[in-house]
């Protein structure tokens, strides 16, 4: 265990009762001996874990998931879960930072990492919802959805006070809590706005669907308000946003120096660490530790760079994934790197930033969040991901799609055709399921991966 | 349209027949065509006040148009979303080769990125209608009720015509008399005499989103008094069923012939897209808009798409149980439609506390189906029946 931990960032100096709790923690989610060494093997495997900013961060994703699970025995009085909810991990922090009474997290990200990825045990959670109404089967359930009715049936997460969601990103994940409120008798509260901006109203974020967003989420901080009796001020947001944006921008440095790089720095594996460190609800303290991490791994890569080192083969292949990677498994990440395929950027970190900026912290937060790719309709998606083959300068577009999100689905076949007739690239469409580690299949996948990568290598050739 | 075994009286059937070279006609005189997609929640008023005919697209269950999709979208669109991709794609439908704009209503993500898939393919033009998933006071009625001044602006410059406020209360009460024709037929089958079977009655309304609502208006008239005198006629001891699901399209209709040819009476319909909601009326106040948001928004019951519907549309069935003396549910959905797959556990669940068996059957629309579902609503039926007894 202690082994485990000092590969995740855990030092000598953490007060015994930290590791306590993480024990506690670790043997309620069923956390074995056996796990353990699995978790140290899976660490070794699939993530650069030498370098001592990478564990600056699962130390943080661990103690998030860890201090979401003590919650009420740690005192707090009332739990707030987001899910699916843009702008969740913003107000989180700021409901944290307000008080100690409140804990606030983001759906399961930690959960993700930790059990997914980690560990590698999130299957017998997605059998627990599966079990119920998320049957496995016929109708492709996203099972993003499964990772929180999975953890609640199971006792596995302590009833929250309120779950929210949005009812615009998908309505999969707004039924679901609208069935856990059925069941359960959880409260819950809907986020919500029209997604319905016209052709004429791209690319730029719509004024008339930022003012509906901005409203609802005013709303949702007056109910918190109401049943935690504090207020969140305006300046309060204002000096978190403030507080993320370094943590957003040193990030964004670290992603540049990937993408410049050959030999490639560090796979894609680690992409959803990224995407959940960005997440955590932490104070404003903990946002300037994930930071002080990231701008430790920038350094650390730049160093890794001088020396030569990379994770995938030199002259590698160059391509724009589709959608995130694996959330609970690191797999095909790494056989990515193992076929030699350097995956330099994702879709949903390729959005062009809003150029609209205002001084209402909700306005500026409904403004940016309609810009990322899995809101854009194709006319909105598929520009971007040309703009970002073209920044990118990759060799072929892996056009995965998340079967059990139709939000993404849909786009699929389009962005193919469209990337194909523009780019005169390869593009490998392949379904999988981005929460799901049965979707893995390790031989067809290679066998598909290593045929791509002979396209793209025999493409650039008859280009030069 | 197959129109054996169904009520029609002679005047509708050759106007169903006639409706695509009319629609011609009109188009050739100016008159705009507007189509738009189902779910009840595109005003239908609005349409009609602007000159424009509307037409709610509801065609489905031919395997053709959905397949045709299949080089545009993956399998795991829905089958219905799929062919109305599909009817684009292959233009042989002459209802949908009419329309000169669209209305999308946001509702599910199958139908939202089918209304995107038309817009990147740039044809026909279309008006997507924010709905909002989650009401919980006035603010959503006035946010809904913005978009359809919106709309109003789009019909009027699409059209020329401007939307008095004469014409919209005109075209309100047209679709009010509609929808309580349709609310007086249904209800005649709360008695066991009643002579219009489902599918009949699910026919109708197929053929009311496709027909001038004048006419449309005078034949339900018509219909109504002649089954109000026959209404006598027969005395049906078959179980009584409830219908539910998200969706039957005009042209699907395996799943209430086959419960019929297996002796079952399916005397209520709980459907979001494909029946049209005639439970109320819209109250039309000082401000029409207004009126028509809050009728078609807040006045009714929601569905599956909603964000907290599920409690109020088991309270509403608990309800059409009750009052149409039904004794089984048969829970019919879409593949790959995933609310109300997920609705599907929570009302069996339900609806087993108050001895009320459901059976769920999904399906696409192949025809690989056909026999197992005849094995399984033929024992459900046997299962009611005995229940019943
Ligand atoms: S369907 Fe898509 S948007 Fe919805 S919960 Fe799943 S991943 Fe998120
Ligand atoms: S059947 Fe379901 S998925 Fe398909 S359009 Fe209707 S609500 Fe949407």
């Amino acid at each position: 265990m202690k082994e485990l931990l000092k590969l995740c960032g855990f030092t000598d100096k953490e007060p015994e009762t930290e590791l306590a709790r993480i024990e506690k923690v670790f043997k309620r989610l069923g956390i074995t001996d056996e796990d353990i060494e699995t978790g140290k093997q899976r660490l070794h495997k699939y993530y650069d874990i030498d370098l001592q900013g990478l564990r600056k961060v699962f130390r943080l994703i661990i103690k998030e998931l860890v201090n979401a699970i003590l919650a009420k025995e740690d005192g707090r009085e009332k739990l707030i879960y987001g899910f699916m909810c843009p702008g969740i991990d913003l107000l989180g922090s700021a409901f944290m930072t307000k008080s100690d009474k409140v804990f606030s997290i983001h759906h399961s990200w930690a959960f993700h990492i930790v059990i997914g990825c980690i560990f590698g045990k999130i299957v017998p959670v997605l059998e627990d919802a599966e079990k119920t109404w998320l049957k496995a089967g016929a109708v492709a359930h996203c099972a993003n959805v499964k990772t929180i009715a999975g953890p609640l049936s199971m006792g596995l997460f302590p009833n929250p006070d309120m779950l929210v969601t949005s009812a615009y990103t998908c309505e999969t994940s707004s039924k679901t809590l609208d069935i856990l409120h059925e069941l359960y008798d959880i409260p819950v509260w809907y986020i919500d706005h029209f997604k319905d901006r016209a052709i004429t109203e791209y690319p730029g974020p719509s004024d008339r669907v930022a003012k509906l967003t901005a409203e609802s989420i005013k709303r949702f901080v007056e109910k918190v308000q109401s049943i935690t009796g504090f207020e969140i001020e305006d300046d309060l947001l204002i000096q978190v946003k403030e507080t993320k944006r370094k943590l957003e921008k040193a990030i964004t440095e670290m992603r540049k120096i990937v993408i410049n790089s050959d030999p490639l720095l560090i796979s894609s594996s680690h992409e959803n660490i990224w995407g959940c460190l960005l997440s955590l609800t932490s104070t404003i303290d903990g946002i300037e530790e994930a930071t002080d991490a990231i701008n430790m791994l920038c350094n650390e890569l730049k160093e890794k760079a001088a020396r030569g080192e990379g994770d995938v083969e030199k002259g590698a292949p160059r391509v724009l994934a589709i959608c995130p990677a694996g959330q609970t498994d690191p797999r095909l990440e790494y056989l990515l790197c193992e076929v030699g395929i350097a995956v330099v950027g994702i879709d949903f970190t390729m959005g062009e930033k809003s150029k609209k900026h205002s001084d209402d912290p909700y306005l500026e937060m409904a403004l940016g969040s309609q810009q990322v790719s899995l809101e854009l309709p194709p006319y909105g998606r598929i520009p971007l991901i040309i703009n970002a083959c073209k920044k990118l300068k990759v060799n072929g577009v892996l056009d995965r799609y998340h079967v059990g999100c139709r939000a993404v689905v849909a786009d699929a076949l389009l962005i193919e055709e469209a990337v194909k007739k523009e780019l005169g690239i390869p593009v490998m469409v392949m379904e999988w399921e981005n929460f799901d580690p049965r979707s893995y299949n390790h031989q067809q996948f290679k066998n598909r991966l290593e045929i791509f990568r002979e396209m793209m290598i025999e493409n650039t050739g008859n280009k030069s | 349209m197959n129109n054996e075994c169904f009520i029609f009286n002679e005047r509708l059937d050759t106007h169903l027949r006639n409706r695509p070279s009319e629609l011609e006609e009109a188009k050739r005189n100016g008159v705009k065509i507007v189509g738009f997609f189902p779910g009840n929640y595109v005003p239908e008023e609005l349409i009609y006040a602007s000159g424009a005919v509307p037409l709610c697209l509801i065609h489905g269950g031919n395997p053709k148009p959905a397949e045709t999709a299949l080089s545009s979208v993956p399998r795991v669109i829905c089958p219905f979303a799929r062919a109305l991709i599909g009817e684009m794609m292959l233009k042989e439908n002459p209802f949908y080769s009419a329309v000169d704009m669209v209305v999308a209503p946001i509702t599910c993500q199958h139908l939202r990125k089918t209304a995107e898939i038309w817009e990147y393919r740039g044809e026909p033009e279309v008006f997507k209608l924010g709905i909002p998933h989650q009401v919980y006071d006035g603010l959503e009625v006035n946010d809904f009720a913005e978009r359809l001044d919106a709309l109003k602006d789009k019909l009027q410059a699409l059209t020329g015509n401007k939307v008095t406020d004469a014409k919209l209360t005109d075209a309100v009460k047209l679709y009010n008399r509609m929808r309580q024709l349709l609310r007086k037929i249904s209800l005649m089958r709360t008695s066991n005499t009643s002579v219009i079977s489902s599918m009949d009655f699910i026919k109708l309304n197929h053929v009311s989103f496709y027909a001038d609502p004048v006419f449309m208006t005078e034949v339900l008239e018509e219909i109504y008094g002649e089954l109000a005198e026959s209404n006598t006629a027969s005395d049906n001891d078959a179980p009584r069923l409830l219908l539910a699901g998200p969706n039957i399209a005009m042209g699907d209709y395996r799943v209430p012939e086959l419960v019929e040819a297996a002796g079952g009476n399916i005397v209520i319909e709980e459907i979001c897209e494909g029946v049209r909601y005639y439970w109320n009326e819209i109250e039309a106040g000082d401000d029409l808009m207004k009126s028509l948001a809050k009728g078609y928004l807040t006045d009714r019951v929601p569905c599956a798409f909603m964000s907290s519907s599920a409690g109020k549309r088991l309270e509403f069935m608990t309800k059409l149980i009750s009052d149409f003396h039904v004794s089984g549910v048969i829970w019919y959905e879409l593949l790959d439609c995933e609310v109300y797959d997920s609705e599907a556990y929570f009302f069996t669940q339900k609806l087993s506390e108050q001895n009320i068996p459901m059976l769920i059957l999904e399906a696409d629309y192949g025809t690989a189906d056909i026999g197992q579902f005849k094995t399984r609503i033929e024992a459900f039926i046997e299962m009611v029946k005995e229940e019943v007894e």
